[in-house]
This record gives structure tokens, sequence and C-alpha cells, in this order.
């Protein structure tokens, strides 16, 4: 056997938006990088030898087989599960939720995808920046007496100002549009931009034109929300334009490679550089220090053998809940690491998500929705001060078209009335009128018909929310899994109402050109799903959170930990606030600025 | 006839190996449901049925050629036993005297082989493990040959069939399935008939590859005869109890005919009594809940329908098809273009390679003798 390569200058645990900047930049300049990713490698047709690629057009890649949660001590066994080919199978690493009985359940919440590029292969793509506001919500909010439903005053007392300001990021969030490949628009957005670096967007697909109506007869700004997808060739990384012909978007990795996944524009271009390695199927099993270094990564190699490796510095990045569980697991077992890494107290608290939810409407007419990205327009209608104000809410929010959502048959069914992963064919199975003429009926009704529009806000920082290793669960290597404990802060709860009435709004005024008398189907914030407790729309953040104030934050202002010299978080963990947007953009253009930083330093 | 190797690199095998096969538990926390006996290995082990791993093949200088064949990736691998020194297969796909060597994953104890089979087609094969016969440690689909041997089983996609439904259990199910898909109204006998025995017959055949002639629509009872073999084996017990369980209630009602020919009352009553999870006549000692079933049923249904051809249903696409034909806007054009997503010859996706785009051959029924 080949004598493998086991010191480098960088050590990155995590492929994703989290890791695969610092990966890419440092390996530009030559330093030695090596990156573990637990997940395979699939690759686009244009990478494999015969052309084929490993991720398909096809519905039962998204949502596999039935099944079945057989662990013990869990409420939920013996129930039906549907994981993506690229996610875990939940009986061999499942994350597990305290439900608001107390009980203990298994959830496919909070996994993004285990495969090299994380979950930027299978997520819709949207690549929003966040807004200045977004980062000062403390100062933002400092004196307010209009904030609503939080009578305990929490928005204001535990909220944190980013110790980066949104102009401090700003070079960095260009450097990720341009080297990853974003189409959208610049205009109408409420964030400064230097430089516009987007690919023109593709033409919106026909059922959004209700949303162009209805943005307008209600006087929100709108521009082409940002997508992950190159439209035009994208040199630096290789890549050649095509036209996607796809509705395979949200949950499918891409088989032509036009989604700009961190694999296809970041690591794919320096993966044969010689001072570059990528090691997939290669779990980390946790990290040994001497005093304030790491200084070995314990990891199991593709076929489970232990293996070690050093780096100068190591870069954690493997999606919040699993970074946290990898230092906590870390943390049990050496005394001096749990003391280092957990100072402040904070490690795995305030973990956070979104406050999200949207509303959904089945519009007048018939569209083709089986061609389309994820999503075709987007306001900041909802971050003007006095929107903010006027509502008494903290902070503001996204707002988005989905356009990719319920397109084909099978995602159509499956999704029917719940769209979180936990629940798949759940109202399909329950609803047993659907049989012979009135499953027509359910396809003439829903088919080509149904438009929503989601929201994207902060979610308010409570201490108590947080990961946890399990007391009994265990992977199948024998290491105790992440145990979510979280649930949502009434005015949560307010913002998610405020916002989702905002899109039905949007609904109401598209579908009757401007009237505003158009009946929505649904309107909702996720709070009010059976499983809220555990729902975190695939945005799993916080948990590791950056600051000023070592005794108030886990990691310094350049995401090393406080008590290290050379370890580094970088995944959305290092986030003190959610943000109100989606967040993948935000990971990668910090993950570029600690690069940055990491250049001066190995 | 030779068997013809596909090149596969380390990094496709391994792909599957770390994931599933790859692990130190010792509980046997896949074998939900007891689909497995006590203390069988496999229990261990995450979607065994993924093995031997069938996609589709794409080497060679003909791409159209291709769409005829999958490759099938053997991985020999038994959990908690030192690798052996030499493994080989043997099978139904290839000369049975004609071992075909499978090579070890450097640093990994895992040997593998990849072939080139035609679609369509089930196989058995067994290795030969430092020259023992043995059958395969992962893969759950066994069958015992009339020899007294056992054989571990594949099947290739666009697979039409039967693997595991007897002849009755299959009319059956077409009947089930039929009457829980909404291809049963005028409007829907009239596309299919029109598709399938239209004057274009000929062209369809050649424009929809693979197109398999079955009693059924779409397909849906193909679907879910695969399924149960393989990927929802552990389902296999429900159908074989509630298939007997609903052929006994239907003789008991209709005792001048066979269940399948029973008129359509008697599907829409058996549902409805189903759906209020009370069924007259059901033994509920043998299997408790008919709700559960009639739930398990429209979903396999449902998908069988809609999810891609090679997985036995939607044949030659014909449900796709149907929700084309049926969606248009006033100007005739299509709202549910499914074909531009899709790979040639099925749809009309130049650049994706599901399967290898290419001129279609003239002939492209599959053939057996190959």
């Amino acid at each position: 056997m080949t004598t493998e390569r086991t010191s480098f200058d960088v050590v990155v645990i995590g492929s994703g938006a989290g890791g695969g900047p610092i990966a890419h930049d440092l390996a530009r300049i030559g330093k030695s990088v090596l990156v573990l990713d637990k997940g395979p490698l699939l690759r686009p047709q244009y990478q494999t030898p015969d052309e084929l690629s490993d991720f398909k057009r096809d519905e039962m890649f998204a949502t596999g087989p039935e099944r079945i949660v057989s662990l013990p001590g869990v409420a939920n066994r013996g129930a039906s599960f549907f994981t993506s080919h690229a996610e875990p199978d939940l009986n061999d690493e499942p994350h597990i939720y305290r439900e608001r009985d107390g009980t203990d359940r298994v959830t496919i919440e909070g996994y993004t995808a285990q495969v090299v590029g994380g979950g930027t292969q299978l997520y819709g793509g949207v690549s929003v920046r966040y807004t200045a506001t977004d980062f000062r919500l403390r100062s933002f909010n400092e004196g307010r007496t209009d904030i609503r439903e939080d009578p305990n005053g929490d928005s204001r007392r535990e909220s944190r100002d980013w110790p980066i300001s949104y102009d401090d990021l700003e070079p960095w969030y260009g450097r990720a549009e341009e080297l990853l490949g974003i189409n959208g628009t610049v205009e109408n957005q409420a964030k400064r931009f230097s430089a516009d670096h987007y690919q023109p967007p593709l033409p919106p697909t026909a059922i959004s034109r209700f949303i162009e109506i209805g943005m307008d007869a209600l006087r929100m700004p709108r521009y082409r929300t940002p997508v992950a997808e190159i439209t035009r060739d994208h040199p630096l990384s290789g890549r050649k334009a095509s036209d996607p012909r796809t509705g395979f978007v949200n949950r499918y990795g891409d088989p032509l490679g036009l989604k700009s996944s961190t694999w296809i524009a970041l690591l794919s271009p320096v993966s044969e550089m010689p001072n570059f390695e990528i090691r997939p199927n290669s779990v980390v099993t946790h990290l040994e220090a001497e005093g304030a270094t790491v200084t070995r990564v314990h990891y199991r190699d593709p076929a489970g053998a232990p293996r070690v490796v050093t780096g100068k510095a190591v870069v954690v990045a493997c999606s919040a809940i699993e970074s946290v569980r990898l230092l906590k697991l870390s943390a049990e077992m050496d005394a001096a690491f749990d003391r280092r890494i957990n100072a402040s107290g904070l490690l795995g608290r305030y973990f956070l998500t979104h406050s999200f939810g949207g509303a959904s409407g089945i519009m007048p007419g018939r569209y083709d929705k089986s061609i389309s990205l994820d999503s075709d327009w987007a306001t900041d209608f909802c971050w003007t001060e006095d929107f903010i104000r006027s509502n008494g809410i903290w902070s503001g929010g996204l707002i988005y078209n989905n356009t990719s959502d319920s397109a084909l048959p099978l995602s159509l069914a499956r999704t029917y009335g719940s769209e979180d992963l936990d629940n798949f064919w759940r109202v399909f199975n329950e609803d047993a009128r659907l049989l012979g003429d009135r499953a027509i009926d359910f396809l003439d009704y829903n088919i080509g018909r149904r438009l929503s529009i989601s929201f994207m806000a902060n979610q308010v920082p409570v201490r108590d929310n947080r990961i946890e290793l399990h007391p009994t669960v265990r992977d199948k290597w024998g290491r105790r899994v992440a145990y979510i404990v979280k649930d949502w802060h009434q005015h949560d709860r307010y913002v998610m109402d405020v916002l989702a009435e905002q899109c039905a709004r949007i609904i109401r005024f598209g579908g009757d050109g401007g009237k505003g008398e158009f009946r929505e189907e649904g309107k909702g914030g996720v709070y009010a799903a059976v499983n809220a407790a555990a729902r975190v729309a695939n945005h799993v953040l916080g948990g590791v959170r950056f600051g000023t104030d070592r005794n108030d934050s886990v990691l310094d202002p350049s995401c090393r930990a406080w008590e290290f010299d050379n370890l580094y978080v970088t995944d959305g963990a290092f986030m003190p606030t959610s943000g109100g947007g989606n967040p993948t953009l935000t990971i990668e253009a910090n993950s570029f600025r600690v690069a940055d930083i990491l250049k001066g330093r190995v | 006839m030779p068997v013809v190797l596909v090149e596969k690199d380390d990094l496709y095998v391994l792909n599957y190996c770390t994931k599933y096969l790859a692990r130190d538990n010792t509980d046997e926390r896949h074998n939900f449901l007891g689909r497995l006996p006590a203390g069988d290995p496999r229990g261990r082990i995450a979607e065994t049925w993924r093995f031997p791993i069938t996609d589709t093949y794409g080497g060679g200088a003909n791409p159209a050629e291709n769409y005829r064949y999958d490759s099938v990736t053997f991985v020999y691998y038994r959990i908690g036993e030192a690798p052996p020194a030499q493994v080989s297969v043997v099978g139904t796909f290839a000369d049975l005297y004609a071992p075909v060597p499978l090579r070890r994953i450097e640093g990994t104890p895992y040997w593998t082989v990849s072939v080139r089979v035609p679609k369509g087609q089930v196989h058995l094969y067994k290795y030969l493990v430092d020259g023992e016969p043995a059958v395969d440690p992962v893969n759950p689909q066994r069958v015992v040959a009339d020899s007294g041997q056992r054989w571990s089983r594949f099947f290739t996609n666009f697979c039409a069939q039967p693997i595991v439904l007897e002849g009755w259990e299959l009319a059956l199910l077409i009947r089930l399935t039929d009457h829980i898909l909404p291809f049963r109204t005028e409007l829907a006998q009239r596309f299919l008939r029109a598709f399938y025995d239209g004057p274009d017959r000929g062209a369809k055949l050649a424009e929809a590859p693979l197109l398999y002639l079955l009693d059924e629509p779409v397909g849906a009872a193909n679907y879910i005869d695969k399924a149960i073999a393989r990927e929802e084996n552990h389902r296999l017990l429900d159908y074989r109890i509630c298939l007997a369980e609903i052929a006994k209630v239907l003789r008991a009602r209709y005792p001048y005919t066979t269940p399948e020919l029973a008129p359509r009352e008697a599907y829409e009553d058996l549902y409805a009594q189903m759906a209020g999870d009370f069924v007259d006549g059901w033994d509920r000692q043998r299997y408790e809940s008919p709700r559960f079933f009639l739930q398990l049923l429209r979903r396999h249904t449902y998908t069988g329908a809609f999810a891609h051809p090679k997985y036995g249903g939607n044949s030659a696409a014909s449900a796709w098809s149907y929700l084309e034909e049926r969606y248009r806007d006033v100007t005739g054009r299509t709202l549910f273009d499914w074909r531009r997503a899709v790979e040639q010859p099925l749809g009309s996706d130049p650049l994706y390679r599901g399967i290898p785009a290419g001129q279609p051959p003239s002939q492209w029924e599959v053939t057996d003798d190959d």
C-alpha cells in the first residue's frame, strides 16, 4: 500500500460551505491542504471515466424507499423514514431531538447532506447576502420599547452584534459570488454591493408571474433571487454553461455540474494540485490536543480502519450540529480539551435556525413547473426600518418564492400537506380519499398550479436551545449521537405570524391582478408543525458562536477557539444570530475571510 | 458467451462500501421488523439490498448500444472476518464454468468486479471464496434452486419478470393497483389504449425503449414486485398475508368468480372498508390493520406509476406521458414537459446522460440471447 501523507499545513474537516472556501484558497497559495469528509465523493458526469454521474434525475434519489427506525429507547421506534441517498441512515447516525412531551425522537432534521460538497450539493441554491442590520441586532434594538410578544426583553438582551460588520464581510461576499458562480440581480436589494458578480438569471418560470404582480401591487421592491447555478460559462471553475432544463433541483445533486456546489466550484478546480488532497468516505472521530494545540485528527478510512493526521491548523466545518458533536466527543475523552473548548460554558448553546414559514396558493390557470430553478423572485421589503418598527418585530426577514416544489409527481405526493423530512408521505398516507377518480382530482388540482412563497427571519437566541450528546444512543462507530434540545421563543412565533401574513398578501394580490381578494390556501410559521421542536429548515447555525468577549463566546473574531492556537470552526456554528435569509453564502463568505487570516498563520 | 467487464474506479465502489458496510456496531440495528433471523450478520449492515450495485452502463464506443445494458458491481465482504486470499464470482450472467475473478481494493477488505449485464434480466450467482462456494454474505436476495443449492439473486433495471409474487398474487395486485390509480377513467383508458396500441405503435417502441407490454396499464404491480423483492423486502410479508386475506374476502363475497375478475364495486367496497380499518371476513389475528395495508399499497402504487421506468412501473413512461397529454395550454403546448429533463432516448435532454445519449439503433426490444 502506498504511504499516505500524514502531516499538512491545514486539515479541513467537512467540504461544504464552511470548509470548501478555506481549502480552495489555501491550496491556491501553495499550502498543503487535506480535506476529510465522511460522505462519498459523487461526481458530475464530466468528471467520471464513463460520463455517468452518481447523481441522477430520479425522484427515488431525493427520497428513497421506506426504512424503519429500530433504535431502542426512542419514542418513534418502528416509524417509517424516507431519506435521500446522500443523507445518513438514521439507524446508523441519527439526530435525536427532545419532543415537547419530553420524549426523545429520531429525526432527519438538521442533516444537510453527507457527501463531498455537503449541503451545497443538494440545496435549492438560494444564495443571498445578509443585511447590514443582521450583523448588529444588539445595537439596532438598543433602547427599543416597541418590540411585541417579548415580555422579558429576550430579543434585546440575547442578541449580539457580530464582531465583524457587513462592510467587513462585503468583499468576501463578492469573492464568494464570483468564485462559486451565482445568478441573480443586484437592483432592489437592501444591501450595498461594491461590485456586481452575478451571472444573468434565466427567464422566470411562468407561474412566478403571480409573484411579480403581487409584489408590485404591494410596492415590494423585487429582485431575481440569487441562485447558485451558472447560466454563463464560468472559467474560474472550468465550467461550460448550458440550459439546466430540469426541475430536479432542491434535494438533488446536479449530474451536469451546473449547480455551484463547493465541490464543483471550489474543490475540484484545485483537486489536481500536488499540495491538495481530499479523502472522502473518511469520518473524523475526535480531535486530540496537547495544551493549546490540536495535535492529532483521528479518523476512520473508507474501510473503517483508524488513521491519524496532523495539521498546523485544524478547521472544523461539519455543519453546526455535527461540529458541536465532534468538539464534545473530543472533550469527553480529555478533560483538558474540555476545559479549553468550553471555557465560557457556551459550547453547543445558543443553537439557532431560522424563524421560517410562508404561504401557498392554488393559482388560476396552469403552468409548466417541471422545468425551473428553485426560486425566481425575492424581496427585502420586510427589512425596512419602517416595517420592522411598525410591526414591533426585532428584525426583518427575506421573502422569496419557490418554484420547484411540488413540480414532479412523486414530490407532490410525498410532501402533500407537510413539507418536512420527517413526515414524507404522512398526509398522503392518511388521506384515504385519494383513490381512483379522486386521485385524478388530486393531480388536476395541484400539477402546475401550486405556488408557494417562503420567509427566512432571525430566530431569537436562547441559551437553552442547544446541542448535547445523547446519553444512550450511539452511532455505528460507537460514538454518542447529537441531541437537539430547542423550542421557539414567543417572539419567534409572532415574527412568523407577521411574515407569513406578508407572504399571504403577495398571493392574494398576485392571484387577482392586484385587487387583493384572491384566497391563499394556507399560511403559517413552522412553530405550528407537528414536529416543530425538531424543525431547522436545514439551516443549522450557532452553538459555537464567535465574539469579542471570551466569556460570552466560544470563538474569537477569526473563528479560532479562544483557548486554542490552531482550532477553527467555520460552518454556520459560528453565528451569534441566525441572519434574516438563507445562510449558505454568508458561511462561504466568512470562510473566505478566515482563509485570508489563516494565510498569515500557517 | 464471454462476460464483458466494466471498469469502475475504487472511488465508485468505496462510495457504497463506507456508508453501508464499514462499521463497528455489533447490534442488529438494521434488522427492522425481524426480516432476518436473529444473529444474521446482515442485521448489522445498512441497506444491504444495494448489493450488488446495479447502475446504468456507460462504457464503450457506442453510447446508443450501451442503453441496453446495466453495469453490475459485485462487492464481496464478510463482516467481522479477515478478508480471503482469492474471490471470484460465478453466475447465470456469464458462463457458469468460467468464474470471474474479483480484485481487492488496496488497503481495504473489499473485493470487487463490475460486469455488463443486459437490462431487464434476473440472475443467480455465488462467490468462490478461496475456492469454496458461498452465497453473497450481504445481499438479502437469496433463493434455493430446484437442486437444493442456495444462490444469491439480482435483477437489472427495467425488469418485467415476476420475482417474488406468484401469478395469482400479481393478477390480484394488478386489479388492486388499477383501482387506486387515476388511470381507469374513460379518458385515461382512451389515452392508454392509444399509447399502447395506436397506429404509431412501432414508432413508440423505437422512441420508448424497453417498452414492455404488461397486463396492466402502467406497471405499478410490477414495480411492487421489484420493490418487495429488494429495497422494501421487509414489506414482502405484508403483501403475502394481505393478498391472501383479500382473495379470501373477495371469494366469500363473489363465490362465482375469481377475485381478480370481481366487479369494480367489489374493489370500491373493499377499499372503503379498509379505509375504515374494518373489513368483513378479514382475519385480524393474521394482519391487524387492513387500513395500514391500504396505505402501504397506495404509496407503492403511486410510486410505481410515477417513478422512473427503470424501477419496473411507469412502463415506457406511460404515466408521465399521461400527464403530458392531460395538461396542455390553449395553444396545445404541454404543461408537463417531462421529456426535457430526462435522458435520451426515453426523454429528450441531449446533455444529461442518466443513460448515454446517441442515435437509437433500429431495434430496441430487449433480447434474452445475450
